[in-house]
């Protein structure tokens, strides 16, 4: 049934592309105002650009993550999506693969214009940078789904995603420019193995309330 | 429904915890030690404390409370999670204002990124989202799940947050005064008796609050 839902998720962005072009737009727009802002000063770039990058997926996922579950609200969707007969915590995890897909995908978009804008080099360890990359997508998303489902059927959701979102998210946004400015400047694993940690965790414990949470979040 | 105030337990209660705390303020101005190099300042922490475990108590009630609701459906729950977010997030708001009163003269400046005090911040945001989900949450019944399960998410990050601001930047000064057990009695006294006094004023409150919000409920059903 994940994989039914799964699919279904991917099948409405696959049709309409409404979702990831918006988010690479989204992504490039920040990161073109980060060089303005930057004066390009090296020193200020090299010192900030893990910052940069996060920061930027982090409003990228924002708006994303909010496009995804909008969709649900048209034609009300969602009421017959939990009248199905199925464990609504697939719904959540459903959601949350599908994020991390699309945040992935603009990632992998955004990610030269953004080495190229700030002019910055690529970190010496692809692989280890592409690992702890999708490690903090996954947490990212975990949270941005689960505040996504508190937040998605009042009023105001488009200004209580943010508001939710960005504080709870901020032990992962403090990680990751960690992890990243490790890998960056190729600092051995120990130095930032307590923030790869620290993102475990709360995929954990995220994916775990949205689990058991999500079947009261949506009930009508 | 009987007034709150015309229970024989409820006056005593509120007369007992005024007393209480009267004799707490002036026993803090007058009997609790100057210590040296920080002077009046110290004596904010008989405050900030209390006020922070009184904030971080009612944040777990209404975790508690949350859970409580989400299994039950029972509206007791969910008025005593209300009140217990609004009292905590006012004794919330007193540690973020006494906290930079106490580091301005101590540290030099109000905000130095200390832990517990950005844990507490980070949190406060949090709740100010959790009464916008309650004044915008739409339909009743689903904006009291969401915000049970809100308050649920809030206080199981509280060791994350705070870990990973602690991790963040350790060189960072923490509180000067960590380890409790090693104060001398006469700043440890008062400070317990502080302790306890705050804690029987949220009793005191929270009872108060939630008669208020039942009340409040049972009005708007009437109309």
């Amino acid at each position: 049934m994940f994989l039914v839902l799964l699919k279904k998720e991917l099948f409405i962005e696959l049709r309409s592309k409404e979702l990831i072009l918006s988010m690479v737009v989204f992504g490039i727009a920040i990161v073109l105002a980060f060089s303005f802002s930057s004066n390009l000063s090296r020193a200020v770039v090299i010192n900030y650009a893990s910052g940069m990058f996060w920061i930027t997926v982090l409003f990228v996922s924002a708006l994303g993550v909010h496009r995804s579950f909008a969709y649900e609200k048209e034609y009300d969707a969602f009421s017959m999506l939990v009248t199905a007969p199925i464990d609504r915590g697939l719904i959540f995890l459903a959601k949350w693969v599908s994020g991390f897909i699309y945040l992935t995908l603009m990632e992998i978009l955004i990610i030269f214009p953004f080495f190229k804008f700030l002019m910055i080099d690529y970190p010496s360890n692809i692989l280890i940078a592409i690992s702890t990359t999708l490690l903090v997508n996954l947490g990212i998303m975990a949270v941005a789904n689960l505040v996504s489902g508190i937040a998605m059927r009042s009023n105001l959701s488009e200004i209580l995603l943010p508001i939710l979102f960005f504080p709870l998210v901020s032990p992962i946004i403090i990680a990751a420019t960690k992890i990243s400015t490790g890998v960056m400047l190729n600092e051995s694993y120990g130095v930032w193995e307590i923030w790869v940690l620290i993102v475990g965790s709360i995929i954990i414990i995220s994916g775990l309330a949205g689990y058991a949470l999500f079947d009261y979040l949506v009930e009508e | 429904m009987t007034n709150y105030f015309q229970k024989r337990i409820n006056q005593w209660s509120l007369s007992v915890i005024i007393i209480l705390f009267i004799i707490n303020i002036l026993n803090i101005i007058y009997n609790t030690p100057m210590v040296p190099d920080q002077h009046w300042a110290q004596k904010i922490f008989y405050v900030h404390v209390p006020s922070a475990w009184v904030g971080f108590l009612s944040y777990f009630i209404v975790m508690i409370s949350g859970f409580m609701y989400l299994t039950s459906r029972d509206n007791r729950w969910d008025n005593i999670g209300l009140a217990a977010s609004e009292i905590g997030t006012f004794f919330i708001s007193l540690v973020l204002i006494t906290g930079p009163i106490w580091a301005t003269p101590i540290w030099g400046q109000p905000w130095v990124w200390e832990p517990r005090l950005v844990t507490t911040l980070i949190l406060f945001l949090i709740y100010i989202g959790y009464f916008m989900i309650r004044a915008y949450g739409g339909y009743i019944e689903r904006m009291k799940r969401n915000a049970a399960a809100l308050g649920i998410v809030a206080f199981i990050n509280v060791p994350i947050i705070f870990l990973s601001v602690q991790f963040w930047s350790p060189d960072i000064q923490s509180h000067p005064q960590v380890e409790m057990t090693e104060q001398p009695s006469e700043i440890l006294s008062p400070f317990i008796f502080s302790l306890i006094v705050f804690t029987m004023l949220y009793t005191v409150m929270i009872r108060y609050r939630v008669y208020v919000i039942h009340l409040n409920n049972g009005m708007n059903e009437d109309v």
